[in-house]
């Protein structure tokens, strides 16, 4: 795969943090010397993430879904309640933990910590813009859904450890849909593939970095025209059954089965209180951001924009993201499981895999 | 190599947040045993009977339909990153798209993507409940 020439190499490498900051400093880091600038780095985009992920998990999302319920929601705390953050966080990480009786008590701690780790590591490939990005492997965006589709273990560990019947319904739904809609999800993000080979001019059309950069000029390669080539416009099919491939793979509304709060308690989270419930909340937010960074990087062409900075750009168009699918929780009615698995095996795949034979036959004949 | 070596330094960093926020949590938290605390939610009724039932055997079909096109689509995603370079290798996969679709369709056709068979088709025995 590494048939690129030297000068190419080297730019790639210089997109990466480690590299970006080895040179910043004008030294030659060894692998430690490496490892410990990768920290570095880690210790930011965490903080970064996290930060966003608690914004708008704890307090964004209240008051936006208040605001189109017609409500005010929290607004005792502080300003505008923006103090519920720190006072909600520490008040579930000073409850009691409660084991269920008969649960299994492995799982049943491991699940969260699990949860929060698989979710959070996923944002080291995430291309928040060239020099800033952590890691940029040649297998990028098969690392992404190895990482998206890392959560489903955590649920299955927390609803089979919680020995509660809503919480092993719950893992039940969440089995059948990630597997019912992974493959919708890895397919349809295939079908940009050739087009990064071809936009981008690349041997490695994988790499995150190369996926943003392909979608630069404007659109299908047409000079002066004013649309960028963001693959939401050259591959809006894509683009779509991407979007509902995310939203059920990370159990949003309309797909929020494992949860279903009227129907299952709480599904998977049941048994969950205290600081365990803290981490699998995190985790799931974590992953609604995930799936918004993807969907950035794969459609809305990474962090490009005018003005201000990559990073910014990039974190908006994955906060705007999350805005949508919190609209979509406050609108669209959730459907049956049933329905569900029609939806995603008998339309969905038909039509990702349709996609991608249209999205090859179109750069056959180009 | 710096890029698994930063993934790495990810795995740690991540790894870490979830391990201090419990190990801060069991300092502040309060331990107050209590037998009734313990019991499973069941909508506030006294729990009934076992937690692990049996899955209906459509469960184990939906997932081998899971194995099956998830190694096709892992066949799949090298000709997709090789498409551009020698673009005549879209004919065997479009083949091999073709008899996809047609297990596929057999499946559908079995009644083997269904979360739960319609009554009609069901055998003498009842449905373990």
């Amino acid at each position: 795969m590494n048939a690129g020439s030297g000068v190419d190499v080297d730019l790639m490498e210089a997109a990466i943090w480690t590299e970006t900051m080895s040179e910043f400093l004008g030294v030659d880091p060894g692998p430690v010397g490496t490892f410990l600038l990768a920290v570095v780095g880690a210790v930011f985009w965490g903080s970064v993430v996290l930060t966003v992920v608690g914004v708008s998990g704890i307090w964004f999302k209240r008051k936006f879904n208040a605001r189109l319920g017609d409500r005010v929601a929290i607004n005792r705390v502080g300003p505008a309640g923006l103090l519920i953050m720190p006072a909600d966080s520490l008040k579930l990480i000073s409850k009691e933990v409660v084991v269920p009786e008969g649960a299994d008590p492995l799982l049943y701690r491991l699940a969260p910590m699990l949860a929060a780790v698989g979710v959070i590591a996923g944002f080291a490939i995430i291309p928040w813009g060239a020099g800033l990005q952590l890691a940029d492997p040649e297998v990028g965006m098969i690392l992404a859904f190895a990482f998206a589709s890392l959560l489903a273990i955590p649920i299955v560990m927390a609803g089979y450890g919680s020995n509660n019947k809503y919480s092993f319904m719950g893992f039940e739904r969440e089995v059948a849909q990630a597997i019912a809609y992974e493959i919708p999800l890895v397919v349809s993000a295939l079908a940009i593939v050739p087009l990064v080979a071809y936009f981008g001019d690349t041997t490695s059309p994988l790499k995150m970095s190369e996926i943003v950069a392909a979608q630069q000029g404007s659109l299908w390669g047409i000079d002066g025209l004013p649309i960028p080539n963001w693959f939401v416009f050259a591959q809006p099919l894509a683009a779509a059954l991407f979007f509902v491939a995310v939203l059920a793979e990370f159990s949003r509304n309309p797909f929020d089965l494992p949860e279903a709060g009227s129907e299952l308690v709480a599904g998977y989270l049941t048994e969950y209180g205290g600081v365990n419930f803290v981490l699998l909340f995190l985790a799931e937010f974590a992953a609604i951001f995930f799936g918004g960074a993807l969907f950035t990087a794969f459609f809305l062409g990474g962090g490009a924009g005018p003005l201000l900075p990559e990073p910014v750009w990039f974190l908006g168009k994955t906060f705007a993201f999350f805005v949508v699918v919190q609209w979509l929780r406050a609108t669209v009615p959730r459907i049956r499981i049933d329905q569900l698995l029609d939806l995603g095996w008998k339309y969905l795949i038909e039509l990702t895999f349709l996609n991608l034979l249209l999205t090859g036959a179109i750069i056959w004949v180009m | 190599m710096s890029d698994w070596i930063a993934i790495a330094a990810m795995v740690v960093v991540a790894g870490g947040l979830p391990i201090g926020v419990v190990l801060v949590s069991r300092l502040l938290r309060p331990s107050v045993p209590e037998r009734q605390k313990q019991k499973t939610y069941e909508s506030g009724e006294v729990p009934t009977g076992d937690t692990r039932i049996r899955f209906s055997i459509q469960y184990y079909l939906v997932a081998m339909m899971f194995l099956v096109f998830d190694v096709e689509v892992v066949l799949l995603i090298p000709w997709a990153v090789y498409l551009v370079q020698d673009p005549s290798t879209y004919v065997p996969a479009f083949v091999f798209i073709v008899i996809l679709f047609i297990g596929m369709g057999w499946a559908w056709r079995n009644g083997a993507i269904q979360w739960i068979r319609p009554k009609g088709r069901e055998r003498v025995r009842p449905r373990d409940v």
